[in-house]
């Protein structure tokens, strides 16, 4: 059987990603997942590895708006779409309502779930500033919260439904 | 995860010639779109591509539109999240709302396209695992004689893994077909002749050639007074495959059921339409007790393993409540 | 100060045990009920939120170093195989590679929490380590893996628990004797006599109940990065004790603890199993203390799954009598659990059964099975989570024998004393949670017709209400220290060494020291999870951290107080009792006027900083400090499709003083949701064929999602509990999941009329049961 994984470099594709409106120049292997290069080439390691198979929802960002697990997405496939992180929500030093709401009502506990999670509802929020409880439900079921925190993630967005600040 | 090529194309063409150009047959070249299923087999080593070629570029691909005719014609690239939110969809082809909207995730169905789905390999325990089993080459079925409460209680095949898919089964009960492009053109497929349950021969449950790529899903306009339901039953309230599933179509004329369409989910290496069912319904007034007498008929020649035999009252529950929610009758 | 040492006794799953306290100085008197509180007891949103929703904050998972690599672990496929060679030069030499590590090049790499050898050349389960690789990058540690050529020899094994402790089972391990810990085991308790006991009895009942085996899956899963700077070794570890990470790699090195220093400051969650150095972490100090540069090795979560340790299965029996009344008159439990490849110690599943209710005639009898699986951890009070399941379904069924109210059975019975120790409880409030609970629950209509059935009989869902009660320690102990330090400007610095795994210690920790040292709350800082800085604290576990470091903390910035009042007093010329702190500010108790910022004083001193030590006193004597509650759980069945869904839990759980109710419900909240996981969902899946696990992931291995949670309702008992220690308050991480897989079961038996034998409560079990 022919091994390939003992040929010297794997080859890399030069890569320009659009991160929390800047512009990010990478050159990677394809095989990189979009999780990787922003934690591990871009230092932004606000996505967080959870299982690294779409089972739980931690390495979430949004593309091009939409919330998508960054774990699944091949980086390469990344270009000429709008990657947003957690760490582009308060890019201008001020938090972001859901990041507020998130605080105010103690919608985490550990934390590492809660940049995804933080996503997930700016997902939702960005199609639909009303939602309902099972709106919200569905929008926040693809997030595994370990600790729990979900009564309180409920909370958070059912005080911001139907409010200007959820929409911004 | 293996090193690869990795190539975009921008039409279904140019996918396919690349896929015949260095025998596809060997797994060596294989197309990403929505990656959710590809590249979970890939992380568990399950296979290992050469090349990969990104279809998702090929944006004329991404559509829903319904045809003169009432068709619905479902490009490709439509991910789940697009037939989720369509409107017309809700409002015409309700059963395709239902069977997507309790799969998997936000996330993942804003990234998973319908063909993907349709494509996507069994979620079994073992053949996701370590075990060399049969469906990845292996002399034996592991679940068989093991931890099968997941998996099969019909089909004939080896394998007893189920499909994953949430959306075939409702597509099978609306008479989809599939377009198909391959190296000696366009081909039309009915969905029911797509799946394929493995043989020895054949260890895959579909019977798209390794050369050729779905670029549409067409689902035939339905009659005045047709309706569906999608029922899932899972072990907990999202995120998770099916125990069981039940897809039911039924056009309804004056109270008399002219044609039915049930099928159900996890249960066989394939979606596994129940003729009898349909056959129980036809020509028949739908009542609490037809629908009864036609999810007894669903689950007539179930063949339960050691540790699934839940799954047919379960499925038998599924079938009945699906019918009376297609056809609109109030049910407990 | 001239420092005293004090004996006291700290209880521990049952045993008592002696300690010695150091104490200097004296701690402050206790904020009884009387005590008014300006910021202790207020809802306070979490002082390090903001890193928390940024992405700021800094996991071990997220530490990047310059020149930093990376490690890959090889997992046995076997569950029980000797290594025969290992053959890594085609990984040694791949793009990338630095280092490939095994038994036959770092055989005598030891792990202290298990004094074994971290690469063993006998392997025991599927996902033992056999070999890491350590490479520039990640994927090319992980490509390195598939290069290595191992050859196994795979030996006999068993999985089964009680299959394993039969006379002829496979030996676990060719070392062991018999495959149950060696010491101790069968464990055997008795009080009374249980057959004159049972000759009492008018009723007895035969009960049993199965417990999966659950996997902690905490979001970021076991490991750490650590660099060796030629003087310190210093690792970031996701880990509930840097005491504990310390000590191990120091030992595992041969270093000096001086030349170790562990950091946490933020985790993914800890839930128990993250309490020593772990292979993952020792690898990594090992790795950075030869190759010279920083390595980072974070399990996967399939290793992380079959390797960070469970909370064991159980196989569950009880037999109960009683008489007509409900009087208890014998209790027997026999208890069979897996505690896996090299389990050394079993959790304390009859607990309950020795404390919860009162009965003289008790024998429980545990069995501790080691099969071919990974060995078990600590997982949110283990043992008792399972044990109280199993007795207070026990109790449901003596109750319907009995044709008895099941909450009027446990009144009944209910135990004014520490039965097992013969000494009275701190307080209890039990009785006021049953009131409370069952009121709120609706109890009394728990039979009504209409809400049994909410579609009628011919309906298909029925709904049911169950109870179970809670007991737990939470009282904490010493040793833990704390440094208060006020600054020029008067705002305060906090030295803990203790960590907050996600529970709000740093923002409890704050609350106290903010109102002892009469500080607005934005003006004090709490640095924890750093041995470097930090004093001693112990690890975030068993519910101590805030009963045991907030009075250490309180104690620091009481001292520090009396010296700034000391200072305040010489500089304005007053005596040191007409001087008030509040709010940043010093007043006159005589006129109430304010006499300046606490920062117009300090700033006189030329940068004199006020530095004060604190520490946890000793427990009190003669007395059992616990947490008590109950909870009361409705569920709706569907029995067409096995469904079950909590509709609602109402939680009453005495915890002493509660400083922060926004965390601490939140803490109520989590533990309720994992238990409402291990009653519903949650359950390692093992071929025993293979000897295989096939779950080992977040598809497979299902905990809740956002849907699956159910109203929960919090009734705050919120009453300081003066003799647990100065602050009043007790733990809350673990009371909160032992009630609800009981309360959670005997209300799906309630609403079924069926016993149920099994947990978790999946839809095939639901429609088995049925079925039956």
């Amino acid at each position: 059987m022919a091994d390939t994984s003992e040929t010297a470099a794997a080859p890399r594709t030069h890569v320009s990603l659009q991160v929390n409106g800047t512009t990010r120049e990478v050159d990677i292997e394809p095989r990189r997942t979009l999780l990787s290069v922003l934690r591990d080439d871009l230092s932004l390691t606000g996505a967080k590895p959870g299982c690294e198979m779409g089972n739980c929802g931690a390495c979430t960002v949004l593309l091009d708006g939409e919330a998508v697990y960054s774990c699944l997405t091949l980086a390469v496939e990344c270009t000429g779409r709008e990657i947003t992180t957690i760490e582009g929500l308060s890019a201008s030093g001020e938090l972001d309502p859901v990041q507020q709401a998130f605080i105010a009502h103690d919608a985490l506990q550990c934390g590492f779930c809660t940049p995804g999670q933080i996503l997930a509802m700016k997902a939702l929020f960005a199609t639909n500033p009303h939602p309902d409880d099972e709106t919200i439900e569905r929008a926040m079921s693809g997030n595994i919260c370990r600790c729990g925190a979900y009564p309180k993630i409920l909370a958070a967005a059912r005080a911001l439904a139907g409010t200007q600040a959820a929409q911004q | 995860m293996n090193t690869f090529e990795h190539v975009t194309v921008t039409d279904g063409n140019e996918a396919v010639k690349l896929l015949s150009e260095r025998g596809g047959a060997a797994g060596e070249t294989k197309i990403i779109a929505g990656g959710t299923d590809l590249l979970t087999l890939m992380n568990a080593s399950l296979i290992a591509p050469q090349r990969l070629v990104n279809l998702k570029a090929a944006r004329a691909l991404r559509y829903l539109r319904f045809a003169e005719d009432g068709a619905l014609h479902i490009g490709a690239l439509a991910t789940l999240a697009d037939l989720e939110r369509d409107a017309g969809v809700a409002r015409r082809l309700p059963i395709l709302v239902e069977s997507v909207r309790d799969a998997a995730t936000p996330q993942l169905r804003a990234m998973a396209t319908v063909a993907g789905n349709l494509l996507q390999r069994p979620r079994c325990w073992y053949f996701r695992g370590a075990p060399h089993c049969w469906l990845k080459g292996g002399a034996e079925c592991f679940a068989r004689d093991g931890e099968n409460k997941y998996h099969a209680i019909f089909g004939a095949s080896s394998c007893v893994a189920v499909h994953p898919s949430d959306l075939a089964p409702a597509l099978l009960a609306l008479d989809a077909e599939l377009l198909i492009n391959g190296p000696s053109g366009v081909r039309t497929l009915p969905l029911a002749a797509f799946f394929h349950e493995p043989t020895n021969d054949a260890r895959i449950e579909h019977t798209l050639a390794p050369d050729e790529v779905i670029t549409e899903i067409r689902v035939p306009g339905q009659p005045e007074g047709a309706n569906g339901a999608y029922l899932k039953m899972m072990d907990r309230q999202a995120w998770a495959f099916a125990l069981a599933s039940a897809a039911a179509q039924l056009s309804v004329e004056d109270g008399v059921i002219q044609q039915a369409r049930i099928v159900l989910g996890g249960v066989a290496t394939v979606p596994w339409r129940a003729t009898q069912a349909e056959d129980a319904l036809t020509g028949q007034q739908l009542t609490p007790e037809l629908a009864r007498t036609a999810a007894e008929a669903a689950l007539a020649g179930a063949a339960p393993l050691a540790h699934n035999g839940y799954k047919v009252p379960l499925a038998r529950e599924l079938v009945r409540r699906a019918i009376l929610r297609a056809g609109s009758v109030p049910h407990p | 100060m001239p420092i005293r040492i004090i004996t006291t006794h700290l209880e521990f799953e049952g045993q008592i045990s002696e300690q010695r306290v150091v104490m200097e100085g004296e701690e402050p008197a206790v904020w009884g009920p009387e005590a008014e509180l300006a910021v202790v007891g207020k809802v306070t949103p979490r002082v390090d939120g903001r890193e928390r929703v940024t992405g700021s904050a800094q996991y071990a998972y997220d530490v990047q170093l310059p020149g930093m690599l990376v490690a890959a672990g090889l997992r046995s496929p076997h569950p029980h195989a000797r290594i025969v060679r290992i053959d890594a030069s085609r990984a040694e030499t791949a793009p990338g590679v630095r280092a490939v590590y095994h038994h036959f090049n770092t055989g005598d790499l030891n792990n202290p929490s298990n004094d074994r050898p971290v690469f063993g050349d006998e392997l025991l389960y599927q996902g033992d380590l056999v070999a890491v690789a350590i490479a520039e990058t990640k994927e090319q540690a992980q490509d390195a893996l598939a290069l290595i050529a191992v050859e196994y020899e795979p030996l006999p094994f068993v999985v089964d628990q009680r299959a394993a402790l039969a006379a002829d089972a496979p030996k676990v391990s060719t070392t062991y004797e018999h495959n149950t810990i060696p010491e101790g085991f069968p464990q055997t308790y008795e009080r009374g006599d249980l057959d004159a006991g049972f000759v009492q009895a008018d009723v007895t009942v035969e009960a049993q109940l199965s417990t999966p085996t659950a996997l902690h899956n905490s979001m970021e899963t076991h490991g750490g990065v650590a660099q060796w700077d030629g003087r310190t070794l210093t690792i970031w570890s996701s880990t509930q004790d840097v005491y504990g990470v310390r000590r191990g790699v120091a030992s595992a090195l041969g270093l000096q603890q001086n030349q170790v220093r562990a950091i946490k400051q933020y985790m993914g969650g800890g839930f128990g199993n993250k309490f020593g150095a772990h292979h993952s972490g020792l690898v990594a100090a090992y790795a950075a203390y030869t190759l010279g540069r920083p390595v980072k090795y974070m399990l996967s979560r399939e290793e992380e799954n079959l390797a960070a340790g469970n909370r064991p299965e159980t196989i569950q029996t009880y037999r109960i009598g009683a008489k007509k009344d409900g009087t208890l008159t014998a209790i027997e439990q026999h208890t069979i659990g897996n505690v896996g490849a090299i389990g050394s110690w079993f959790s304390p599943v009859a607990m309950a059964t020795k404390e919860l209710y009162q009965c003289a005639n008790i024998r429980t009898v545990d069995e501790a099975a080691r099969t071919n699986l990974g060995t078990q951890a600590s997982f949110r009070a283990p043992g008792v989570v399972e044990g109280t399941a199993g007795l207070e379904v026990a109790l449901d069924q003596l109750a319907a024998a009995l044709g008895m109210d099941p909450l009027e059975l446990r009144r009944k019975n209910y135990a004014e004393r520490h039965q097992a120790l013969d000494r009275p409880y701190s307080r209890k409030l039990l009785l006021e949670a049953y009131r409370l609970g069952a009121e709120r629950i609706g109890w009394a209509e728990r039979d009504h017709e209409e809400r049994r059935y909410p579609q009628g009989r011919d309906g298909y869902l029925r709904r049911g209400i169950g109870m179970a009660s809670q007991l737990w320690g939470g009282d904490g102990g010493p040793p833990a220290q704390a440094i208060a330090k006020l600054l020029p400007d008067g705002t305060a610095v906090i030295l803990t060494g203790t960590q907050d795994i996600g529970t709000g210690t740093r923002t409890v920790l704050a609350q106290i020291a903010a109102e002892e040292l009469g500080l607005p709350l934005e003006q004090v800082r709490v640095e924890l999870g750093d041995t470097e800085f930090g004093v001693f604290s112990p690890p975030s576990g068993g519910s101590m951290t805030l009963a045991s470091v907030g009075p250490a903390v309180r104690m620091a910035a009481a001292e520090a107080r009396k010296e700034l009042v000391e200072v305040v007093a010489q500089l304005s010329e007053a005596p040191t009792d007409a001087l008030d702190v509040r709010d940043g500010h010093i007043f006159s108790r005589e006129t109430g006027k304010e006499m300046g910022a606490i920062g117009s004083f300090l700033e006189l001193l030329d940068g004199h900083e006020i530095t004060a030590k604190g520490m946890r006193g000793p427990n009190a004597e003669n007395m059992s400090v616990r947490t008590f509650g109950a909870q009361f759980a409705e569920v709706e069945v569907d029995i067409g499709t096995g469904r079950v869904r909590v509709l609602r839990i109402v939680a009453v759980h005495d915890c002493g003083r509660i400083v922060n109710p926004l965390t601490f419900s939140s803490q109520i909240e989590g533990g309720i949701i994992q238990g409402l996981g291990f009653a519903l969902m949650e359950q390692r899946i093992v071929d025993q064929r293979l000897g295989a696990v096939l779950n080992a992931n977040l598809e497979n291995y299902k905990v809740p999602t956002i849907r699956d949670i159910p109203q929960i309702d919090i009734i705050l008992l919120d009453q300081p509990n003066v003799h647990a220690n100065t602050i009043g308050a007790l733990g809350a991480g673990e009371p909160p999941i032992i009630p609800t897989p009981g309360a959670i079961a005997n209300a799906v038996a309630h609403a079924l009329g069926r016993p149920v034998k099994a947990l978790p409560l999946t839809p095939d079990r639901v429609l088995d049961l049925l079925n039956s």
